[in-house]
């Protein structure tokens, strides 16, 4: 059973929020989403910082809002932690007082040496916020956040103001953390490491709304659309235009497929790792157009037929081609993704795909909409 | 030539202008803060035009100020006639009518530093402490006044000490009536009149010290603030 329910539209500057999310009662979901796409702004609809102008939300049967009712409840009453993103520390308070403040004095005494225990930061009670680096200011916003018992916790780009080689070691201690919270918590990153690192279910959320919510496993595989397929990391998508039997191609050249390909195919999508280079079944003609060795990761650039560029890792053991050469590709049936353009592409075409399932035949109008689609099936 | 230097000096006006100050600054920073904050973070396009009519006090001839509040608070303006209906007495040439035309005088030098305090301040420490189940009291108490401390100090400094030097303003809405309404630097300006140097010298002094001294500690504090921490 879903324990938060959040549909809300907000409306604001030329930005339109539109949500409609179920977030799991236990375990970590990540919202997922580039910059700019609302993802802050739905945690802080969750925490009460802002009103949406339509909606209702809900957490654990109680209604903190709901328009029709004009029912609202104060971020004071809703029993949620928020770690912001750079934390928001009392900069005036020692470390002590920052994680007792949401306690009535009389408890302070008793549960604050509990938690700089369990976070280890006992060391740090006298401290002020700006004397502290930047996992310890983390450490002190989770203990601040979590001494009051929220029931929920929600966290705002945890990492963003670290250096790569902070976030390793911090994303450890924070599952460390996190791990053994008994209440759901909702993460709100760009980072498809730190989704994939501490989530067990990602949302994915591009221009106000959520396109895809799953297990974090699912969808990292199984992306189904081109936006959440660029979200979650995606690099090489071949546009397809012709849909036949076993059979997808575009002017970039074809892929034989062992299945019947969904009429609902735009796109291919490839991991750079699993493209193979001049193998007997590579069929797709290339043109190298840079090759580069960084950190450890030999990476290629080709360029197909129609312009469309494809990114390649290559193995060390591998004859790495020089740039301007011309190559075969190898696209392995089992690591490539069909994906279609968008979800309202898959509204759309769900009802062809009924009908051809019905009837076994299509129609004239129907391939006639394909084909304004810019695709036909032969 | 100087005057008779044993002529003692009436000190009425130093009592009247420090009260005028103290309550001239009392009064506004319990109007500006509302005032500022709202400032500081509306998206209304009516910000603009509420910033302008704050800071007009800044560019107006006092005598223009004070000819128009003149005409506000007169028997026969808008909030005189109020006034007379409330207490029975008139507004202008009162101890009252100089508090109100004080307010109105002073009001940027309240309101632009705290508004600037506001901006710079870590609003969502703010929202912090709202989730953390604080009250609005004690957010504004606990979080937001440590916060713009600098600012809060700037502003009554400044509002104290504009209030103090007003000359124009005063002299059109409060007149000039000894033991109600003659501050420092309307006693100073009829002892010069009547060629008084010495008392002249005596307030003029006691004004400039009590200024240095006061800017001084202000201006002291907040570079203690500003380079020291919070410990």
């Amino acid at each position: 059973m879903s324990d938060i329910y959040i549909q809300a539209k907000l409306q604001r500057q030329g930005f339109t929020l539109d949500i409609d999310l179920s977030v799991p009662a236990r375990g970590v979901t990540a919202i997922l989403g580039p910059s700019g796409s609302g993802k802050t702004t739905l945690l802080r609809l969750l925490a009460g910082l802002e009103k949406p102008q339509q909606g209702v939300i809900s957490h654990s049967g109680k209604t903190w809002v709901d328009s029709e009712t004009h029912t609202f409840i104060s971020p004071q009453k809703r029993k949620v932690g928020v770690v912001f993103q750079d934390y928001a520390l009392f900069e005036h308070m020692t470390v002590e007082n920052n994680i007792g403040f949401g306690l009535p004095a009389d408890q302070r005494s008793q549960a604050v040496p509990i938690w700089l225990d369990k976070l280890k930061i006992r060391e740090l009670a006298q401290r002020y916020p700006h004397q502290l680096s930047g996992g310890q200011r983390q450490r002190v916003a989770l203990a601040r956040a979590l001494i009051t018992e929220p029931e929920l916790l929600l966290l705002d780009e945890p990492f963003s103001a670290m250096d790569s080689h902070l976030k390793k070691n911090l994303r450890e201690q924070l599952l460390e953390v996190v791990a053994q919270l008994q209440q759901p918590v909702v993460l709100v990153t760009h980072d498809l490491n730190e989704a994939r690192y501490l989530a067990d279910t990602i949302a994915v959320m591009i221009n106000g709304s959520i396109h895809r919510i799953d297990k974090c496993s699912n969808v990292f595989k199984e992306p189904e659309t081109l936006e959440v397929a660029r979200v979650t990391g995606w690099h090489n998508f071949l546009p397809i235009t012709v849909i036949q039997a076993h059979k997808v191609s575009s002017a970039w050249g074809d892929v034989e497929l062992s299945y019947e390909p969904s009429i609902d195919t735009d796109w291919l999508a490839i991991r750079p790792e699993h493209i193979r280079i001049n193998t007997q079944q590579a069929n797709i003609e290339a043109n190298v157009i840079r090759v580069t060795e960084l950190d450890g990761i030999r990476e290629m650039v080709c360029q197909l037929k129609d312009g469309t560029c494809l990114y390649l890792q290559v193995t060390w053991n591998e004859l790495l081609p020089v740039p301007g050469s011309h190559i075969k590709l190898e696209l392995p049936e089992q690591h490539i993704k069909p994906l279609q353009e968008t979800v309202n592409a898959l509204a759309h075409t769900s009802s062809i795909k009924q009908e051809l399932k019905g009837g076994g035949r299509i129609s004239k109008e129907q391939s006639c909409a394909l084909v304004d689609r810019g695709k036909s099936i032969a | 030539m100087l005057t008779d230097p044993v002529v003692p000096i009436d000190l009425a006006p130093i009592w009247i202008t420090l009260k005028v100050a103290a309550l001239t600054v009392v009064i506004l920073l319990i109007l500006s803060m509302p005032l500022a904050w709202w400032l500081a973070y509306t998206r209304s396009r009516y910000k603009v035009v509420i910033e302008s009519v704050t800071a007009l006090p800044l560019v107006l001839p006092p005598t223009v100020l004070g000819f128009y509040l003149l005409l506000l608070l007169g028997p026969n303006g808008p909030l005189g006639q109020g006034w007379i209906a409330l207490t029975g007495s008139p507004l202008a040439f009162s101890f009252s009518g100089l508090i109100v035309a004080s307010c109105i005088y002073s009001l940027p030098f309240v309101v632009q530093p705290l508004q600037a305090a506001f901006e710079s301040m870590d609003k969502r420490s703010v929202e912090a402490a709202w989730t953390l189940g604080a009250s609005h009291i004690k957010t504004f108490l606990l979080v937001i006044i440590p916060q713009i401390r600098r600012g809060l100090l700037t502003a009554i400094v400044l509002g104290f000490a504009h209030t103090l030097g007003e000359f124009g303003v005063v002299l059109m809405v409060g007149g000039n009536i000894p033991g109600e309404t003659q501050v420092v630097s309307i006693a100073i300006y009829e002892l010069v009149e009547v060629l008084n140097y010495e008392a002249a010298h005596i307030l003029s002094a006691g004004l400039l010290v009590f200024s240095f001294v006061v800017l001084f500690l202000v201006y002291g504090i907040n570079r203690r603030w500003h380079s020291g921490s919070y410990a």
